[in-house]
């Protein structure tokens, strides 16, 4: 859907900086009011925000199968590039007065028993610790740990509070890709033994329920 | 299948991407080496533990030799000065030890049906001229047939065991000193994009170019503590694998770091290399923005730098001198930051 002022462009398969090139220089012309362009990946997304952010435009974007769908608008409605959370890193990785303590979290249980129990009370354990304030500088999870991550896990809410609250939470590539969970677990919360022993050795404590 | 302009083939065209953003990512890297098994040797004095580097191997009391490799795709599309700039990149692993390269050999694969033999023979005319500015000889090679072209060196230096120089070693309160401009990768992605200047382009390959050895002759008359010189990692990232193998934390003022002209603006732009963006996903962990630092900064903290200079743990009462005598035999040399007790391998970025 190409008109006067809409210009809609297929940068896949470009090498770095052709997509931010071809995109300025569309806009360029001012009667161009919006490009909506494809891209192969996430870093061209971050690329084109930046030149979103630099000529003034409004960003937006979705992924789109395995490609990305990228919006730049002139005019407002889309959304300003001030906004756009996840181009702005974790500034805060390290705060002096944030808990050292590590929760790792090996197994989808609290302690052996009847499965689906264990579950619920590994639950129950996560949640009365954020209520009473505890937040630690990051939960880890690793082999069947992993299985906790995804939207639709009944730990999805108290994960994400604790993700809010500043605390990384983490899991374990390996153990994403053995256990199949690649596609509902997001990439930035996939890290590697590596990181792992790196947070293990910093804690000032290691819970591991 | 190559793109030409004219008759002349264009060496960049086949690259997806160039000099030092062509490595792995060092998340990856440690993903892929994790489960290898480790060397235990006494005479390997330094190696893989502290991503050094070279690998240093002791000889005798009085002399170990240092080896590196390193190789990459065509990151300028002349083939003189790419030789030049990939044998830059590999010498400088030698001079980053303390060490004074000997000889090398080439690493070479190039597709000889798709590019006239003239342009390997400039590509390695370029190797052997930074070579000889070296006082290094050729000594032999390995070349092959692929699709992509690659160019780079083995190296091979000397040194006394006693006097290596490493990433570990800085102690608390010691200055931080850099001896080149930073925003190698930025730059090289405005040039292809044809956004660079003429002063820009100049600066750059200035960096790209000039030795590293301008360290030599100053590591026995000043307390200098450890060193590395700053490639793919990007500038984070070398910070980071500095101050992790010392135990310490390090802090960094960005408004000291040299850096080539107009890469604020390119960054800015969305110029940014993809292996940046691998270095963000690496490093961030250990890397924290303070209020002030703007976008384009970090991405110039994670920008993987080609033949960049060094990063030196100096002490601190005698930083000011050692920078001074630096700065007259190195391209520049600034005071960036400091090494603190804290905790190891964090990096913490001031305005």
């Amino acid at each position: 859907m190409s008109d006067d002022h809409n210009v809609t462009v297929d940068l896949r398969g470009l090498v770095c900086p052709e997509p931010v090139i071809r995109t300025k220089k569309i806009f360029e012309n001012n009667l161009i009011e919006r490009v909506e362009a494809l891209v192969d990946d996430e870093v061209n997304v971050q690329n084109l925000s930046r030149l979103a952010r630099s000529i003034k435009v409004g960003f937006q974007t979705k992924p789109d199968g395995k490609y990305h769908r990228v919006v730049l608008e002139r005019s407002s409605g889309g959304l300003q590039p001030e906004n756009i959370v996840e181009t702005q890193p974790q500034t805060s990785t390290i705060k002096e007065e944030r808990n050292s303590t590590v929760v790792l979290i090996t197994k989808n249980t609290f302690g052996e028993g009847d499965q689906e129990f264990s579950e619920h009370l590994l639950n129950i354990f996560l949640q009365t610790m954020y209520d009473s304030g505890h937040r630690p500088r990051s939960i880890l999870m690793a082999n069947t740990g992993v299985k906790l991550m995804g939207p639709n896990s009944p730990f999805a809410k108290v994960l994400d509070d604790f993700q809010k609250a500043g605390c990384d939470v983490l899991a374990c590539g390996l153990c994403v890709e053995y256990y199949g969970l690649k596609e509902i677990v997001p990439k930035e919360q996939i890290t590697n033994m590596f990181a792992i022993c790196e947070y293990l050795d910093a804690a000032g404590k290691v819970i591991t329920p | 299948m190559t793109e030409s302009i004219g008759n002349k083939q264009l060496l960049t065209v086949n690259s997806r991407t160039s000099g030092c953003s062509a490595k792995i990512s060092a998340a990856e890297l440690n993903a892929i080496l994790s489960d290898l098994p480790k060397p235990i040797c006494k005479e390997l004095i330094a190696g893989i533990t502290n991503f050094e580097d070279a690998a240093v191997y002791k000889i005798s009391e009085e002399l170990a030799i240092v080896q590196t490799i390193d190789f990459f795709p065509p990151i300028l599309s002349d083939p003189f000065l790419f030789g030049q700039v990939a044998a830059n990149n590999a010498l400088s692993d030698i001079y980053a030890m303390g060490a004074k390269p000997i000889f090398a050999l080439n690493v070479l694969s190039f597709p000889t049906c798709d590019y006239p033999l003239d342009t390997v023979k400039s590509i390695l005319k370029g190797g052997l001229d930074q070579m000889g500015k070296a006082g290094a000889i050729l000594a032999g090679g390995h070349s092959i047939q692929t699709p992509e072209i690659l160019y780079g060196l083995a190296v091979t230096g000397l040194i006394n065991p006693r006097k290596v120089l490493t990433n570990g070693g800085a102690r608390p309160g010691d200055s931080l000193l850099i001896t080149k401009p930073i925003g190698t990768g930025i730059a090289l992605i405005g040039l292809k994009a044809e956004s660079l200047s003429a002063k820009g382009q100049k600066v750059l390959m200035e960096v790209l170019t000039t030795l590293n050895d301008g360290l030599l002759p100053h590591l026995e008359r000043f307390p200098i503590h450890a060193g590395t010189d700053v490639t793919g990692y990007g500038l984070a990232g070398h910070l980071h694998e500095m101050a992790k193998a010392s135990g310490l934390a390090c802090k960094l003022n960005f408004s000291k770091v040299p850096l080539i002209p107009e890469v604020s603006q390119l960054a800015n732009e969305g110029l940014v290399p993809a292996a940046a963006y691998g270095n963000r996903n690496s490093f961030q962990k250990w890397v924290s923005f303070k209020e002030g630092i703007e976008l384009a900064h970090e991405d110039l903290c994670f920008d993987p730098q080609t033949a960049g200079g060094f990063l030196l743990a100096v002490e601190n009462e005698k930083a000011e001198e050692c920078c001074a005598a630096l700065s007259k035999t190195s391209m520049t040399a600034a005071i960036i930051g400091s090494f603190e007790e804290g905790q190891a391998g964090y990096v913490e970025v001031y305005p």
